[in-house]
């Protein structure tokens, strides 16, 4: 009787032990799922593979793409309207590339640096500084100096000026090149874009410094031609071929896949915009051929217009593009007799037919050897950077040729192209308005770098917000997500109290004086009617 | 020891200071007799005990019991007759060796306020001295209709108790008591079956996307179950620990007994008829299409408007327009073709159990199959379950038992949930002209009609697959096979002291295969390049208790009785899951990795959780009438920081019956008066790996290359424990001789410290930050009145009614954070939020822009946009309540329960696009005439503040509307007839001729109406029981189901 009382005493008395050894416990606790540390390497790759899968997308999720009016929704028109380009529908242009691939750059860079390894930090930088133009273009003032610092305790970061990110752009961008120069390939295959290759990185660091540069022409011409000049001059040089453009090449495998082939793999409600249409058919582009194709439906029967459907004896008047921002009503009926984008995006299979194939592996563009070209055309033109007007066909020239050659145009047909009025650039403000125009087709990939530069230079004109869009004005800015009201409300508010209200019509810092441009029109992106 | 036993007897009657006087005699005393309900029906399970003795027996099926009094006990002695739902009932004996016979009769206690019942750890305690709040279903009330969900079978019957059935067959039930506690974390009550802590896991289904495949609890089969008691808040629960903050279901499954050699048997069948509850409205005026016109050329955009998914064509007036099923096809509409879509569905569902016993063994074993029909094609769920208990008295000391449960659940081609993926979504982007029995013969192919020849037979070729294809080609099926097994011994060292020794797992696999065939639209699965894919994944989840409980029980004085209870639990969780996945494989219809052309996503993930804790109580009880008690318990879990993962928290209680200490205050009217009062404060850990942030790995390699990246939430290491505090005070009253009687609590809860991911700016690098801040308050009364207003010899009426408000309010986040998101609407008009000083749950999204006066702005005819979003209302109801009435007259019986819920707001995506997309009847505004004629004139002002006069026409109305939010947020109040059941015992001739003691039918009916605010849709609805609800697209309603059962009872 008494033995077995204490049996059982001592049975409590071991359970009771098992539970004071509880450090022991905690043990339990660590996460077999995930490391605590991981190759700088492998962090750079998902880098890459997200900044660019976010910002040249333009089709899916926030279908920003419709901004630059290359493309015009022909069913579901909210996002050409602008409806579905307020409040939250931007954070995914906000805060999950900070979250997500910036602060794993940051990571890389800061590893490097420790390190002294300028083929690690060097990338880093320049991909980060790449990303970040977007999105301080896209919103104006976004946290920049303050950001990535939890660690330091600061969970509210301040939001810097637009004019300090530019800086801060164009330092981080003189640093990459300058000690890349000297630097040894240490990302070498995890670089999706470059291989590692340091001199490739200088070269793309330099194009983009100037990228940046001349978007500050309209408000501070003095930084911009300096910086147009170190861009120029940088150590390395610029993208000034094809072979050197900073692509990323989607596998194409199914689950890396260019976004916009994804896009099409089930969803048909784009089509090439009327806006594009009529300026590759102004000067009888080939390039038509590439961007867009013939509709399924002759429109001249079905709708009684004067162009004609003709997928067999070409002409650009084959091509009929749509206007943008219709209402439904109006848009829905021109889904068979409007241009699709072209065949070479489209994934072969989908849901709705073949319609091309390819795409899924299509690279994406970062930065071109056409985009510098036309940059240095502009700056030649207008005495900026060091150049003089006097190469500035030369440039132009070029850089139309690297754009054909870049959608495999044959070379008669360039050669041909450049010999017609459109291939060579007029004097003055005209050559200005060429430039524009040709810079805004060649951006075709890259909707949000062509939409500021819409903003820059007032054209194309024809680029204004569509008979049924939310908005009288071509949206200047994107809002900041909802979330940053209800995480990081005082900086937020001080943002807008110094930039203005946190609406699509605000215009940010270099675009505040948009007048400036020899290019503007009067009226410049308010809707005609 | 042996030979000691009447000393013992001696000693404890002393101890309990209630031995009568009592002569030793020379033989054994037997004491046998029947337990009979009011109706003349014999009462199972009922204890029949002299208590004073420490000696009875359980009743047997047909209420008959006998136990015998040692010799050497004579004298005077109190014979008490319980059974649960019953009062007690007692009878004066003297006991002199010679037989005695003596009969009870049990009357059906209304509310139960007094009588034995199942508490915390399953320990039976009489109700009277209890000082916390908590309420028990009976077997019979639990069993009265058949719903696919054992939570389902309680809905509208106990108070203060949320239960949201699923919205598809087989889905998610959700239930809340007392209102939702954490902000963040897992707000659904513990299950605990006879003393084992059971997963509740759920793999539900998203607003967007998904499949529901319901949860876990929905394994275990009504009928094996004997009581399923509700501890409603942290004071009835703390002794459970970590996990009773949101309450604690404690269920208790039916045994074997002693039954004189024989075998009983037990048989209940059903078989009940399932289809929605309801279906939206839809228009019949006007067809596919877009500005009144349409032609089908190849349904891919080929056509005027032959891609297009709404309908704003042209009207349906028997015009001959082309069409996906020929040319020149009149253009009608065919009223019934969503309904037509829907079967009707068929459960049928049986158990039969064998249970019989000696005095020191028993053993029961039941087997139950549900076999479910689906409403929707081809959709098909089975259950198997099986339950083996037994008990053996080893000797005077020693007692065990054992339970083994092990469930197979199967369900196959369940309807997918969400915008991309539910099986009404292309109803609500539909041609109404569109014949569905056309779409039966989806084989025919797409080429027949024009379309893509690689796709099926179907009326669009842009965005949805035939309804019918869907289900038919797509084969979803899960599978879980689940043990549940317990064994536990018991020594009684003396008669006031014992110690238990309890060890059970529940382990279960779960399988989900998802196959998709070559066509299959939504990208998520499949990949249009390709010919198909698959998501394989596989739960397996184990916990396991280890628990050893001393308990002492024993009086101190003659008047104050002593209980105490120590113990300690160990308990052990693993969960994994293993998910393989691709978008595309190359020869159709292989569902294998060897198959996979797109290289398979494979995931890998495993938890593990140990806590250890050592708990104890203590109660006295005083005369009978006035009970004192209080708990104490200490967790330590692995998922707290080393040095600081131990957790303490403690619970008083008391309760006084009234009616007891001051006998005087009875009278005709009050015939028990009962106050109670309790604190209580419940500790819960984190989820496990909360303390560090790290690296995920991607399982896709981007072209060979490995990627990993910094998670998004800040981890915090030095997290504290969540603590729930939680006062209730009570009163329970009886009057007119228990005709009607009243269980009311008011109650206040608060947890703070919660752990939970706060967002931060993403702009810090981390998307989230983990924190131990915020509190939410729940506080409300909750009131049961039970009534019979009639009670004739042959004819009962009894009338519950359940009440219960809850008022939630977030009071506090974390400093810097004014607003939680849990989720996002479909578009971005709305977000669901948790707000300081509101209701968690809270609707913000685009309303109206509105003038200094209120009124809304309008321009060119159409009403204008906020800027800004606000807040629309919570989706938490302010009360809800049940009313269940019985009838009963000679052997015939009905039961009719109202189930009530009002005060809460949703939102309804069903209205935001079948309004959009023209399909149903309200868009017909603006175009009752023709598509552009006389329009929609809007109600509100003008920017200048003159009324607005400008007509626009319908589709631009509906169209202008995409984007907010506030139209289509409604009231969520409902009244549903939710349970009818008239039942019917034969009479006993008919039993008797299949050797049974009764026989009776029912005829069953579920959600048989139903009185709301919201057009088109069920206001009950979830996709999983997560804290995202409230808001709703495409759920078919919960299930109308009219049935027939049949119990045979031995």
């Amino acid at each position: 009787m008494i033995s077995r009382k204490l049996y059982f005493l001592g049975a409590i008395g071991a359970l009771g032990l098992a539970a004071c050894d509880n450090d022991k416990l905690t043990e339990v606790n660590q996460n077999p799922n995930s490391p605590t540390d991981a190759p700088t390497s492998t962090l750079f790759t998902s880098s890459a593979r997200l900044t660019a899968a976010r910002f040249l997308d333009g089709v899916g999720g926030t279908r920003y793409g419709f901004l630059a009016q290359h493309m015009a929704e022909v069913q579901y028109p909210e996002s050409d309207q602008y409806i579905r380009l307020r409040g939250n529908n931007a954070a995914g242009l906000f805060s999950t590339p900070y979250s997500s691939e910036l602060q794993d750059l940051q990571l890389v860079a800061q590893r490097g640096l420790a390190a002294n390894e300028a083929g690690t930090y060097g990338p880093a930088l320049i991909l980060q500084s790449w990303e970040f133009g977007y999105i301080t273009d896209t919103f104006g003032d976004v946290p920049y100096s303050q950001a990535f610092k939890a660690d330091s305790g600061i969970l509210s970061p301040a939001y810097d000026e637009q004019k300090a990110i530019y800086a801060g752009i164009f330092a981080n961008l003189d640093k990459a090149a300058k000690d890349l120069g000297a630097a040894s390939n240490t990302l070498g295959g995890s670089d999706p874009i470059y291989g590692g290759a340091p001199a490739k990185w200088q070269k793309f660091a330099n194009s983009l410094r100037a990228r940046h540069a001349l978007r500050l022409v309209n408000v501070d011409q003095a930084t911009a031609s300096a910086q147009l000049q170190a861009a120029f001059s940088g150590p390395g040089g610029l993208i000034t071929t094809n072979a050197d453009n900073a692509l990323i090449q989607w596998p194409g495998d199914g689950v890396y896949d260019n976004p916009w082939s994804n896009n099409f793999k089930t969803r048909d409600d784009h089509r090439v915009s009327d806006r594009l249409i009529n300026v590759l058919r102004e000067f009888n582009d080939p390039r038509i051929t590439v961007l867009a194709m013939a509709p399924d439906r002759d429109a001249e029967a079905v709708e009684g217009r004067t162009t004609k459907w003709c997928p067999t004896d070409f002409t650009t008047n084959c091509y009929i593009g749509l206007a943008n921002a219709l209402t439904h009503a109006q848009a829905s009926p021109l889904v068979p007799t409007t241009s699709r984008i072209g065949g070479i995006f489209y994934p072969g299979a989908t849901a709705y037919g073949n319609y091309g194939g390819g795409g899924s592996a299509y690279p994406s563009p970062l930065m071109t050897a056409a985009e510098v070209l036309f940059i240095q055309a502009e700056a030649a033109a207008r005495g900026l950077g060091g150049l003089t007007a006097g190469q500035a066909n030369g440039f132009y020239q070029a850089a139309i040729r690297a754009s054909m050659e870049q959608y495999g145009i044959p070379s008669a047909q360039i050669t041909a192209y450049l010999a017609s009025p459109a291939g060579t650039l007029a004097a003055g403000n005209a050559g200005l308005i060429q430039i524009a125009k040709q810079k805004w087709l060649a951006l075709f990939q890259d909707p949000l770098n062509a939409w500021a530069e819409v903003r820059r230079t007032c054209q194309p004109a024809t680029v204004e917000p569509g008979p049924a869009a939310a908005e009288a004005i071509l949206p200047r800015r994107l809002q900041y997500p909802t979330n940053e009201s209800a995480t990081n409300a005082e900086s937020r508010a001080e943002a807008v109290a110094r930039q203005g209200a946190d609406n699509l019509r605000t215009r940010i810092y270099w675009d505040k004086n948009p007048t400036a441009a020899p290019t503007y029109q009067a009226g410049c992106g308010d809707r005609a009617s | 020891m042996r030979n000691s036993l009447p000393g013992w007897f001696a000693g404890a009657g002393l101890l309990l200071g209630s031995l009568p006087a009592i002569s030793v005699a020379q033989q054994a005393t037997t004491v046998s007799g029947r337990v009979l309900n009011e109706a003349g029906a014999p009462v199972q399970g009922a204890s029949v005990s002299i208590s004073a003795l420490n000696i009875g027996a359980y009743t047997n099926a047909e209420g008959r019991f006998s136990f015998s009094v040692p010799a050497g006990r004579t004298g005077p002695a109190t014979v008490t007759a319980r059974r649960i739902g019953y009062s007690p009932a007692s009878a004066a004996v003297t006991l002199s060796g010679a037989p005695i016979t003596q009969d009870f009769t049990l009357r059906t206690a209304a509310t139960q306020l007094e009588g034995v019942v199942v508490t915390a750890l399953g320990v039976t305690r009489e109700k009277s001295q209890l000082g916390t709040a908590q309420q028990q279903i009976s077997a019979e009330d639990l069993t009265q209709t058949k719903a696919m969900n054992l939570v389902q079978q309680v809905q509208g019957k106990i108070s203060g108790v949320q239960i949201t059935g699923a919205g598809t067959q087989g889905g998610s039930t959700n239930i809340l008591i007392r209102g939702a506690n954490t902000l963040a974390g897992n707000n659904q009550p513990l299950f605990v079956v006879d003393g084992v802590p059971v997963s509740n896991f759920n793999r539900g289904g998203t607003l967007s996307n998904g499949y529901d495949f319901g949860n876990a609890i929905s394994d275990l089969n009504p009928e094996d179950i004997e009581t399923f008691t509700v501890l409603k808040g942290p004071n009835a629960a703390a002794i459970y620990g970590s996990r009773a903050a949101n309450g604690v279901i404690v269920i208790t499954t039916k045994k074997g007994s002693a039954s004189a050699g024989r075998m009983r048997t037990e048989l209940t069948s059903s078989l009940t008829m399932d289809r929605p509850m309801l279906l939206p409205d839809f228009q019949n005026q006007y067809g596919q299409g877009s500005a009144g016109e349409f032609e089908f050329v190849n349904g891919a955009g080929g056509g005027n408007c032959d891609g297009c998914d709404q309908s704003f064509g042209p009207k349906l007036d028997g015009r001959l327009i082309d069409q996906f099923t020929g040319k020149n096809q009149p253009w009608v509409a065919h009223p019934n073709n969503v309904k037509d879509f829907f079967e009707t569905g068929r459960t049928f569902s049986s158990t039969l159990s064998v249970s019989g016993g000696t005095e020191r063994a028993n053993a029961r074993l039941s087997v139950g199959v549900d076999n479910v029909d689906g409403y929707v094609p081809n959709n098909f769920f089975q259950k198997a379950s099986g339950v083996l208990s037994g008990g053996l008295q080893v000797n005077d000391k020693l007692n065990t038992t054992a339970t083994i449960q092990y469930i197979r659940n199967n369900g196959k081609n369940r309807a997918g949930t969400g915008y991309n993926n539910s099986i009404l979504e292309q109803f609500f982007w539909f041609g109404r002209q569109v014949d569905i029995n056309a779409l039966k013969n989806y084989k025919q192919g797409g080429g027949v009609n024009g379309g893509p020849d690689s796709r099926e037979y179907n009326w669009n070729y842009n965005y949805h697959n035939n309804p019918y294809w869907i289900q038919g080609e797509n084969g979803i099926s899960d599978t879980r096979d689940r043990f549940i097994a317990s064994a536990q011994a018991t020594y009684q060292f003396t008669d006031w002291l014992n110690a238990s020794l309890r060890s059970g797992s529940d382990i279960f696999r779960f399988d989900v295969d998802r196959q998709f065939a070559p066509g299959f639209l939504n990208g998520t699965y499949v990949n249009a390049a390709y010919n198909g894919g698959f998501q394989f994944t596989n739960d397996y989840n184990n916990e396991h208790n280890t628990e050893l409980i001393v308990n002492l029980n024993r009086n101190i004085l003659p008047n104050l009785a002593f209980t105490a209870m120590a113990g300690g639990n160990v308990r052990r969780e693993y969960y994994s899951n293993e998910s393989v996945t691709t978008t595309g494989i190359s020869v159709a219809g292989i569902y294998n990795v060897a198959n996979a052309a797109i290289t398979p996503t494979l995931g890998q993930e495993v938890r593990r959780r140990h806590v250890n804790s050592a708990f104890g109580s203590a109660s006295f009880t005083w005369n009978g009438w006035w009970t004192v008690e209080g708990t104490a318990r200490n967790d330590w879990s692995s998922t707290l920081p080393k040095g600081a993962n131990s957790y303490f928290y403690p619970s008083v209680n008391t309760s006084i019956v009234l009616s007891d200490a001051i006998p005087a205050i009875k009278n005709n009217v009050l015939s028990y008066l009962k106050l109670r009062g309790s604190l209580a404060e419940v500790g819960s850990d984190a989820a496990p790996y909360q303390l560090q942030t790290l690296f995920s790995g991607n399982p896709n390699k981007f072209g060979g290359l490995p990627q990993f990246s910094l998670g998004d939430v800040l981890a915090e290491p030095n997290l504290k424990p969540e603590l729930t505090r939680s006062s209730e005070v009570g009163v329970e009253a009886s009057f007119f001789d228990g005709r009607a009687s009243l269980d009311a609590t008011y109650y206040d809860k608060r947890t703070r410290n919660q752990i939970y991911t706060v967002p931060v700016s993403a702009t810090t690098g981390f998307a989230q930050k983990l924190i131990n801040a915020g509190e939410m308050q729940n506080k409300g009364f909750e009131a049961l009145l039970a009534v019979t207003p009639i009670q004739a010899r042959n004819f009962t009426w009894t009338s519950t009614f359940n009440y219960a408000k809850n008022e939630n309010k977030v009071l506090e986040l974390a400093p810097g954070v004014s607003i939680i998101n849990l989720g996002g609407g479909l578009f971005g008009e709305m977000r669901l939020e948790a707000r300081p000083g509101q209701p968690y749950g809270a609707i913000v999204g685009y309303g109206f822009a509105r003038d200094e006066q209120g009124r809304v702005l309008v321009e060119d005819g159409h009403p204008v946009h906020a800027d800004t979003m606000s807040y629309l209302g919570s989706i938490m109801p302010k009360w809800t309540g049940g009313w269940n009435n019985q009838f009963t007259y000679k052997n015939l019986s009905l039961n009719v329960l109202f189930d009530m819920s009002r005060g809460g707001k949703l939102m309804s995506y069903t209205n935001l696009v079948g309004h959009y997309s023209g399909v149903l009847e309200g868009s017909l505004l603006g175009r009752e005439i023709d598509w552009d004629q006389p329009g929609v004139l809007f109600n509100g002002v003008n920017a200048d503040g003159t009324p607005n006069t400008t007509r626009v026409n319908s589709e631009a109305f509906f169209q202008n509307m995409f984007g907010l939010a506030e139209p289509y947020v409604y009231d969520a109040d409902f009244v549903k007839l939710r349970e009818i059941r008239v039942g019917f015992d034969l009479p006993q001739r008919y039993a008797n001729r299949l050797r049974a003691s009764s026989l009776s039918l029912a005829l069953t009916g579920r959600n048989l109406a139903v009185w709301k605010d919201v057009p088109n849709v069920d206001p009950e609805f979830a996709y999983s029981s997560g804290n995202f609800q409230g808001v709703e697209y495409g759920v078919p309603a919960n299930p109308r189901s009219i049935g027939l059962s049949v119990r045979i009872t031995p």
